[in-house]
């Protein structure tokens, strides 16, 4: 009995150290975020919380840059490449579980074979095509570049979750007169919600945090997306690095709210055996 | 006779029912990811500013990078952080996972906090770490100061003995709580029937790990080693962001040198024929990873 005692505890300690390590560069960006420039340049040691609470590096971001600008690019062209992945990944994942067709073997092999390219090595016929079709520093190349970034791996995990489940259930789906597209629709796919929402996260988030290839192509302040700008602001002279802070943090509250939101859905979603081999 | 004409008509059916399903992202992929491959390997044969001049070189750019010490000096600091990233994430992933696993109170809160550091965005991590290890006004400096530990305040990613390690941690904190949550998820697979027989059997904690959780593992670990280590393989935001790839070369990385390459020199040609060398060494990796799996099967 002391023995299992003292075992949990030693869990305990392991998972506490853990949560700490992991929790504390988070908690200190948002308490430089709210300390005013002064005491950063002090020279003093930092304090973990502020020596004097303020708001002035939200409003100063706010009046330095265009964020409401950022915000939006961030969304759409996050919340676009998102939608179209999802859509393209839940129906070929579905189609690659349930038929057997030509080139069905070699697709698959193609989209494992995606992941083993480097992506700096798309950057550059990305970078001269968008600019032959005349889409360089659009909303629109963006999107199409996050689409592309993501949807061999969501493809990928759309057929995991399908694969989970049964086939039987379209079967009877079709014996009650069902056609595929219905039992794709109001069967199958409802079943698998928690892996939709696990890949939707995915792609919302690999989006929202793309930074190589956005820096190179967004050229005007107006196409921006935030992961860019903040990534840019960091590479300046004179850092404000409360306000730097404060910018970090409004462009991590999106994910963190769809997080809270999700987490019961993604968890299950990725310990529902979705990777699969 | 019957069951083959049903088996025939089922296939063909089977078939044309599944173009609908797949034929968009198929033409996506091959319009979004297969074109623009090819274009960039028929980018390595050329001497090339994209825009007007376009000579034809053969193989010569695969000469230039492969003759240059940049090459090979590059392989090996990718090989170091790679390997440095990967075993970080499993050792981490993998005691966390099994603590995860087992039912104690505050499990829900634990794995959310241990899942925060994927969740932030890689621009906001490399801002955060810049900031704790600032030179003069880091936290990181001032801790180790007032411990007496240091008397001059460290510039750690701009030290050639320092970047690489500090880089490497960082990746580190970032990544591992995806290889936590695949290793968590293979282990709710593991049967707990079969851990309980063991236990039965008289086998103790190490024992029923090692012979009836480790190999009912296996699976998951290969993939998550694979995807894992081709995904830190290739990885540059991170590093590009902290160090860009300096100071010198200390943390320069074959994907950061193309990056350079290409955005910086504006050497495309050369570039792309590394990417290419990138992409065969990632097949490789991937290669000998599913070869020692199979030969573990037999």
């Amino acid at each position: 009995m002391r023995g299992t005692r003292a075992h949990a505890s030693g869990s305990y300690a392991v998972l506490v150290v853990g949560a700490v390590l992991a929790i504390f560069p988070v908690l200190y960006m948002v308490s430089t975020s709210l300390k005013p420039i002064s005491e950063i340049l002090s020279g003093g040691t930092p304090t973990l919380l502020p020596r004097e609470f303020t708001l002035a590096p939200y409003l100063a971001v706010f009046q330095h840059y265009p964020v409401g600008t950022y915000l939006a690019n961030s969304i759409v062209t996050a919340g676009a490449s998102t939608l179209v992945a999802i859509i393209f990944a839940a129906l070929a994942g579905y189609g690659f579980s349930r038929f057997t067709f030509r080139g069905k073997s070699s697709l698959l092999l193609f989209i494992l074979a995606t992941q083993m390219f480097p992506s700096v090595m798309l950057f550059i016929p990305y970078y001269k095509l968008l600019g032959t079709y005349g889409l360089s520093n659009t909303l629109t190349g963006l999107v199409l570049v996050y689409t592309a970034t993501v949807i061999p791996f969501c493809t990928w995990m759309m057929y995991g979750y399908f694969d989970g489940i049964p086939h039987e259930l379209d079967e009877a789906a079709e014996l009650d007169g069902c056609g595929r597209f219905r039992t794709f629709v109001s069967v199958v796919a409802p079943l698998t919600v928690p892996g939709l929402v696990s890949t939707a996260i995915y792609s919302f988030v690999t989006g929202w945090n793309e930074y190589m290839f956005t820096a190179l192509f967004t050229s005007s302040e107006s196409k921006k997306t935030l992961s860019v700008a903040i990534g840019q602001m960091a590479g300046f002279d004179s850092v404000m690095w409360n306000e730097l802070m404060a910018a970090s943090v409004m462009s991590s509250v999106p994910l963190i709210v769809i997080f809270i939101f999700l987490q019961r859905y993604f968890i299950s979603g990725m310990t529902q055996g979705s990777i699969k081999g | 006779m019957t069951s083959a004409l049903v088996t025939r008509r089922h296939s063909w059916r089977s078939r044309l029912t599944a173009y609908p399903f797949v034929t968009p992202a198929t033409l996506t992929l091959f319009a979004l990811v297969l074109y623009p491959f090819l274009y960039g390997i028929y980018v390595g044969f050329f001497k090339t500013n994209l825009i007007n001049r376009w000579e034809f070189v053969g193989l010569h750019n695969y000469m230039i990078v492969l003759g240059g010490a940049d090459f090979w000096r590059s392989l090996g600091t990718t090989a170091l952080f790679t390997a440095g990233v990967v075993a970080g994430h499993f050792v981490i992933g993998f005691v966390l996972a099994h603590l995860l696993n087992k039912e104690i109170r505050g499990r829900t809160f634990f794995r959310v906090v241990l899942l925060l550091p994927w969740l932030f965005p890689e621009v906001v991590v490399a801002n955060i770490y810049k900031w704790i290890l600032h030179p003069s006004n880091g936290i990181l400096n001032a801790w180790l100061r007032d411990l007496g530990i240091i008397d001059k305040p460290m510039s750690w990613l701009g030290s050639p003995t320092f970047a690489l390690p500090m880089v490497t941690l960082i990746c580190i904190w970032k990544g591992y709580a995806l290889v936590m949550l695949q290793i968590l998820a293979g282990l709710q697979t593991v049967s707990r029937e079969l851990q309980e027989a063991a236990h039965m059997d008289g086998a103790n904690a190490w024992q029923s790990f090692w012979h009836v959780t480790l190999p009912g593992l296996k699976p998951t670990l290969i993939v998550a080693l694979v995807l894992d280590t081709l995904w830190w393989f290739k990885h540059v935001t991170v590093i590009w962001l902290l160090t860009q790839g300096g100071p010198g070369t200390s943390t320069t990385t074959i994907a950061v040198d193309i990056y350079k390459r290409a955005f910086e020199y504006f050497d495309f040609g050369p570039a792309s024929a590394l990417a290419v060398i990138v992409f065969l060494i990632c097949l490789g990796i991937n290669f000998a990873y599913q070869r020692g799996l199979n030969n573990e099967r037999d």
